[in-house]
């Protein structure tokens, strides 16, 4: 599970940031094309707002592994550890029902769309854009299930996901390359001849 | 009753901690479906997609994006630098120091989580050093940071203004004398602490050091002239100016300043991912919850009752900002925008008050929400740097709260102060 997890986690890392990257291209292109050469992009808008779909649901999935989404866990975490993982168990299932019956209804509407394609590319079927939606879905599903072990015992201990979160950005900020050091009003306090 | 099912199903699922973007799908997909039967989930998967394709959305990830590479690129650190000889001089000197550089670039980043996360860890720990009080420390960086959201470019403003349809370089704009005062009236009450609490100087003032961090940082203090002067002259979109900007932290933390590593990149790259992702879902799923709110006509319903009841903009204005405020402290500032905005637009639409000026109050809202606990993801960051007590941290903050609400009720019932650029330059 463990292993599972920290591959889907390294696949949709790589999908996510190639999206990234690539909206990132266009954007600049779209920019460059414009001023640079005297000519627009006509597919711009729309691939890139494809593109910004593709990275919500593809990134979405991402975050549900790591448990990032954003709620409000104060109540919950104030509750006796027997209720508190009722509840746990309640929520869980509110977010299959609703992956999974949005997985079916996106699967069916994408067997509506054959044959329909992109306004400004029409040999870009609409099929491919929006299967990230059932795709997305499904992935999601998947990384609910690898990272339930991991939240069970989080919420068990009354620990929140976000508080740890938290300590991670500020280990990553305070590892950065000795920052306080060359920062001026600490080496000022190691300079004899301050003009203090 | 429909209306009353909708809130309570929602705050219910809210409370017992499912995702709020999945608890908004959860809550539409019942409703859909007992209007509209299986249609209505059709409907739903169809919405999904449309609602994430938001093209001045895009400018959400390019902007964290470039700040990311901009924390890790050294140009944060030169922005330190030069603050520091300019203002470092002044009674409670590193407090200054501390608001000024929040002003010049905190939340050109999406997460002001992490804008805390890097200039509070360079500058509390200098702060606690130099004898200032930890709670202090983090009082003033945690509300400087979150004044920040109202200057240009603000991941909020971009969100407000794709869901309420809103030119979002006007709502930029708007922003800018707000911002300013505000970060003045910071300035003023760090002043009035320094000189009550006895807050030591840092070094005097001179033009050599300061000919000198200008010039180390003159890459990272043209890069927001360029964005912004891009931005505002109508030259490229502010989507495109996220582009700029990535492209510009991207050459000149890698190839002027030299600090951006491969490892550094592809976590910031990461970080910014998810949290767009994190954004967009909520985004895409209120677009299926405001359809669904659409076909039972709750936001015009509410419009007309409130408006039969009081027609008076600053009286609807009032309520507004109650509401936003007690929501800002139960949600994080991007979930608060997308569940208010697309109910109250019909009704700021109704009594006459222009949504850009709605989009000010509304960021600066939330920007007090992200100070008052229980959820204050940036106020909790900059006391777990400084470690102290958020409670207590809270009391020494609640002064800048204070700055921060009289920016509200001023920018509430003076208009002009957010409007008038916007009027001189676009109107």
């Amino acid at each position: 599970m463990v292993l599972a997890g920290r591959l889907l986690h390294r696949l949709l890392e790589v999908v996510t940031i190639s999206l990234l990257v690539f909206l990132a291209c266009i954007v600049v292109a779209a920019v460059v094309f414009r001023y640079g050469l005297n000519a627009s992009l006509p597919w711009y808008d729309e691939v890139a707002s494809v593109l910004l779909a593709w990275i919500t649901y593809y990134g979405a999935a991402l975050a549900a592994l790591r448990r990032g989404h954003l709620g409000f866990s104060g109540l919950v975490l104030s509750l006796p550890p027997r209720p508190r993982m009722l509840l746990f168990i309640l929520a869980e299932g509110v977010v299959y029902a609703v992956f999974v019956s949005m997985a079916w209804a996106g699967w069916y509407v994408l067997r509506v769309m054959a044959g329909e394609t992109l306004v400004s590319l029409d040999w870009l079927s609409l099929q491919v854009t929006q299967s990230v939606v059932p795709i997305g879905c499904v992935l999601f599903i998947f990384a609910q299930i690898l990272s339930t072990p991991q939240a069970w015992a989080l919420s068990r201990a009354g620990r929140d996901a976000e508080a740890d979160e938290i300590e991670a950005e500020i280990a990553r900020a305070q590892a950065a390359p000795s920052q306080l050091d060359r920062s001026p009003s600490a080496g000022q306090d190691r300079r004899p001849d301050g003009d203090r | 009753m429909a209306a009353l099912l909708i809130f309570f199903g929602l705050l219910g699922l809210i409370l017992i901690n499912v995702p709020i973007a999945v608890a908004i799908c959860a809550v539409a997909l019942v409703g859909m479906v007992v209007v509209n039967g299986e249609f209505g989930l059709y409907n739903a998967a169809l919405t999904l997609f449309d609602g994430a394709t938001s093209f001045p959305l895009i400018a959400i990830p390019l902007f964290i994006l470039a700040g990311a590479l901009m924390n890790t690129g050294g140009i944060s650190r030169r922005l330190i630098a030069f603050v520091s000889a300019l203002i470092g001089f002044a009674r409670g000197g590193l407090a200054m120091v501390n608001v000024g550089v929040s002003l010049f670039f905190a939340e050109i980043s999406g997460s002001a989580v992490a804008d805390v996360a890097a200039i509070g860890s360079v500058l509390i720990p200098a702060m606690k050093q130099r004898r200032y009080k930890p709670t202090f420390a983090a009082a003033v960086t945690s509300s400087s940071a979150s004044l920040a959201i109202i200057i240009p470019p603000s991941i909020p403003m971009i969100l407000y203004g794709a869901m309420a349809d809103t030119s979002i370089v006007q709502l930029f704009v708007a922003g800018v004398v707000p911002g300013l005062l505000g970060g003045l009236a910071m300035l003023g009450l760090c002043y009035w602490f320094a000189v009550r609490y006895d807050l030591p100087r840092e070094e005097a003032f001179s033009l050599r050091r300061l000919g000198k961090a200008t010039r180390d940082a003159f890459w990272a203090l043209l890069l927001p002239l360029i964005i912004l002067g891009g931005i505002f002259g109508g030259i490229v979109t502010a989507t495109e100016g996220a582009g700029l900007a990535v492209v510009a932290a991207l050459l000149i933390g890698g190839l002027i300043y030299r600090e951006l590593n491969l490892p550094d990149l592809y976590h910031a790259m990461l970080d910014g991912v998810t949290q767009t992702a994190v954004v967009m879902l909520l985004v895409a799923t209120s677009a299926v919850l405001g359809l669904h709110l659409t076909e039972i006509e709750l936001p015009q319903n509410l419009a007309r009752a409130i408006t039969e009841a009081t027609s008076n903009k600053y009286v609807v204005l009032m309520l507004l900002n109650v509401l936003l405020l007690i929501m800002g402290m139960f949600l994080h500032g991007a979930a608060a925008i997308i569940l208010v905005v697309p109910i109250v637009l019909p009704l700021i639409n109704a009594v006459g008050i222009d949504p850009v000026h709605f989009g000010i109050i509304l960021t600066l809202n939330l920007a007090i929400g992200q100070q008052t606990p229980p959820v204050a993801s940036v106020l909790v960051t900059a006391c777990s740097i400084a470690k102290t007590d958020i409670w207590a941290t809270t009391k020494t903050n609640l002064p800048f709260i204070g700055v921060l609400l009289l920016m509200v009720l001023l920018v509430t019932y003076v208009p002009a102060i957010s409007m008038t650029l916007v009027d001189i330059f676009y109107r």
